[in-house]
């Protein structure tokens, strides 16, 4: 077989244990050949130090660090999962109590809901009472606060005009707002264009 | 109210960690993170020698692998992949540092002994500096400064082999090399590291002759 000592890259196939065709004859020059033999042992040396190097760490703290950094992307499925999870009760005895409490109460909302829907003329007297209430309440309350502001007379032009009347000077005075704030804006973008 | 379920995540692979933190766990972040901080942080350290700016490194490995974690793809291997950042995190760093170092080889690509020492150069080797001796010293043996002398194609080689216990396929999807590539890479780096650390073995065997007669 072998006349001649094992080649370097023959070394390397012995120390990294290969097993194919070619490599039982190297093993069988190592054991006869004293010179090879003391060689691969140096080797083999040589790569049990470098299997013992140890790991080295780095100081505390790498992953507080690191995640200062990093955007935690969390998608919004999970997201929502994560925040009904959060409001469920944690034992089981408490997730049944929760649940029931939940059906008492919706049960009474549905049973009331559907027994105001049948009953539409108290429906309706209710709402034209609390609307009428309201509607009151807003005119005065825009009446006081017209005369306190502007006189009696203006509060009697409202009167005149009606609401469409009122509405048509909010828009007027509001087109007039607009655009003295866009003159003035020209005014000064031109004069600084021309210093 | 109950809070965020705790997950056993130290016994899943990495696969299954990965996939959490593509999810938004934090804690899936962090457990990656806890896994491989001392091996990045140990290849970075044995690459540039430094270790305040071995920190900085791997904090950015870090950063860079977790920010685009929504980029992995399972088929490959997760160590694979960070290690690879890690690696050309830290060569970049040596390239614009240009950290003088040693070789006697000649082009990978040479397939003669003739070709190889046509192509070998020696570059002017500069002798450490007080740091750099604090530094090897610090490293410990003389095995780690013998480490520290070798080409950084070699040295990353090497660690990953040995270190980290890579295979030799597993070292060339790391770092993007042929097979063959990396086999030679080794196979000088070995020899390199026994020239460099013959003069510890006492009463130790001569350089024999490639293919002297037995």
């Amino acid at each position: 077989m072998q006349h001649r000592h094992l080649l370097p890259n023959e070394f390397d196939l012995l120390l990294d244990e290969e097993s194919g065709f070619g490599v039982q004859p190297l093993r069988d020059h190592v054991r006869g050949c004293t010179q090879c033999s003391a060689r691969l042992a140096e080797a083999r040396e040589l790569v049990a130090s470098l299997d013992e190097l140890p790991l080295m760490s780095p100081r505390m703290g790498m992953a507080d660090r690191v995640m200062t950094q990093v955007p935690v992307f969390v998608p919004w499925h999970v997201a929502a999962r994560d925040t009904v999870t959060q409001w469920l009760p944690s034992t089981p005895a408490m997730r049944g109590l929760a649940a029931a409490l939940i059906a008492v109460v919706g049960s009474v909302l549905t049973g009331l809901t559907l027994w105001i829907a049948t009953r539409g003329d108290v429906l309706a007297l209710f709402t034209g009472l609390v609307g009428e209430g309201v509607r009151n309440t807003v005119s005065q309350t825009a009446g006081d606060v017209v005369v306190g502001l502007f006189g009696p007379q203006l509060a009697v032009a409202v009167q005149q005009v009606g609401p469409l009347g009122v509405a048509l000077a909010a828009g007027g005075f509001l087109v007039a707002s607009l655009a003295t704030v866009f003159g003035l804006r020209l005014i000064a973008t031109s004069s600084r264009a021309r210093s | 109210m109950s809070p965020t379920p705790v997950l056993d995540l130290a016994n899943l692979p990495d696969a299954d960690v990965v996939g959490l933190a593509q999810k938004g766990r934090e804690a899936a972040y962090r457990e990656l993170i806890r896994r491989y901080e001392r091996p990045v942080f140990s290849l970075v350290y044995r690459m540039v020698r430094d270790r305040e700016l071995s920190e900085d490194l791997t904090q950015d490995t870090f950063v860079k692998v977790l920010t685009h974690i929504d980029k992995y793809r399972s088929e490959f291997k997760f160590s694979s992949w960070l290690f690879k950042i890690a690696n050309n995190v830290a060569i970049d760093h040596l390239r614009r540092r240009q950290l003088d170092t040693v070789s006697m080889e000649g082009s990978p690509h040479a397939t003669t002994s003739d070709l190889a020492e046509a192509t070998s150069f020696e570059l002017a080797a500069t002798s450490e500096s007080p740091l750099q001796e604090l530094e090897a010293r610090e490293l410990g043996s003389e095995i780690e400064r013998a480490i520290s002398q070798l080409r950084p194609e070699y040295r990353a080689c090497i660690l990953l082999r040995h270190v980290e216990d890579k295979s030799y396929e597993e070292i060339a999807a790391t770092l993007d090399l042929p097979l063959g590539t990396v086999k030679t890479y080794i196979h000088r780096a070995r020899h390199e590291l026994r020239r460099l650390l013959e003069h510890v073995r006492d009463g130790g065997i001569g350089p024999l002759e490639e293919g002297e007669p037995a």
